[in-house]
């Protein structure tokens, strides 16, 4: 049974693609099927982060519009089978973009994927309801800084309201997941904690991710963060989509590194 | 000297501190409002009009608040003027 889930934080630059490109990655590494929906009509970059730009031809709107099938527009993942991705547009027609299109796209995808990621634009108009409405799972991307928790909580208000299974009484089950975290400026009070995040916004927890290094060098070879296992981000990553799918695992990466002898003369990876 | 003292000074008040509180009060306040029907500041305005049309109440005579019940929402509209003596 497919599951549509969206990818949703209200605030732009939080790491929404970035969490995108790495859960869908995840969730293809388990062996589901998995297609990724890039949302962003006119600002696309899941390509770019999925490192799969050179091989757009057609796109969302283009599928919607009638100008080409959906197989045609898919982009096949080059380092796992069973992922894909369906680029958004660069025109800024964002009028193709209709409920009903994007339902007939959805139920296509059903049949033949385990799992609908939609990536999420910022804000809260047209392509982010379109994004979130036919979620049956939500992932909330938080950074530990005001103005991203508050966009969050609206979000969250919209998930409850804008969406087909709160139209049908229903809750759409949303998780959080904190990026760019930075647990020494937790510890000189400097940054919000995990807590006071999770006790603000009261929605479950699915996974931290550090600050890293890893997600610019990453997102600049287009290669999806999960895939550098040394790294702290791609292994939370890994821990958060194995907490998705209803694993259990302890968080890691929230306190401060004890640093051993020799990290602390050459520098570990961060 | 200003480098000395930033080594030694404490800052008294953690940031993060002032954020979750912030947030706090905020999100409250959002939340409220994102409950109460668009039409809510209208229905207020109108209702303010007609009930002094009749009662000369002061602005402040006049209360109106907006509650979510689990099934339906209510409005309540409290008002109160001099008595002729």
């Amino acid at each position: 049974m497919a599951k549509v889930v969206v990818i949703t934080s209200g605030k732009g630059g939080v790491g929404k693609t970035t969490s995108c490109a790495s859960i869908g990655t995840a969730l293809a590494m388990q062996g589901f099927r998995t297609v990724l929906i890039d949302f962003d009509v006119g600002l696309r970059n899941l390509d770019l982060v999925m490192g799969c730009e050179r091989r757009v031809v057609y796109d969302l709107i283009n599928v919607l519009s009638g100008e080409a099938k959906l197989s045609q527009a898919l982009i096949k993942d080059k380092r796992l089978d069973g992922l894909y991705m369906l680029p958004a547009s660069q025109t800024r027609d964002k009028d193709a973009l209709t409920l009903e299109g994007v339902e007939e796209i959805i139920n296509e995808l059903k049949e033949d994927f385990d799992y609908i990621v939609c990536d999420s634009p910022a804000g809260i108009e047209r392509g982010a309801l379109l994004a979130m409405y036919f979620a049956e799972e939500a992932v909330i991307v938080t950074n530990p800084e005001v103005s991203s928790v508050r966009d969050s909580d609206r979000i969250i208000g919209l998930l409850d309201s804008k969406t087909r299974m709160a139209e049908q009484g229903q809750a759409v089950p949303s998780r959080l997941l904190i990026t760019r975290y930075n647990p020494e400026r937790v510890e000189q009070a400097e940054m919000m904690s995990v807590q006071d995040i999770e006790e603000i916004l009261a929605i479950p927890l699915v996974g931290v991710v550090p600050e890293s290094e890893a997600v610019l060098k990453a997102s600049n070879q287009g290669i999806p963060v999960v895939h550098d296992q040394e790294s702290d981000a791609g292994q939370a990553y890994s821990d958060m989509t194995a907490r998705f799918l209803g694993e259990e695992r302890e968080m890691r990466f929230t306190e401060i590194e004890k640093k051993g002898f020799f990290s602390r003369m050459f520098g570990g990876r961060r | 000297m200003k480098m000395f003292r930033k080594l030694f000074e404490r800052e008294e008040v953690h940031s993060a501190d002032v954020a979750r509180e912030r947030l706090k009060l905020m999100l409250s306040q959002d939340r409220l409002q994102r409950q109460q029907p668009d039409f809510l500041p209208r229905l207020q305005k109108e209702l303010v009009e007609v009930i002094r049309r009749y009662t000369q109440s002061s602005q402040d005579e006049i209360q109106i608040s907006c509650h979510a019940l689990p099934q339906r929402s209510q409005i309540e509209v409290n008002v109160s003027w001099p008595r002729n003596t």
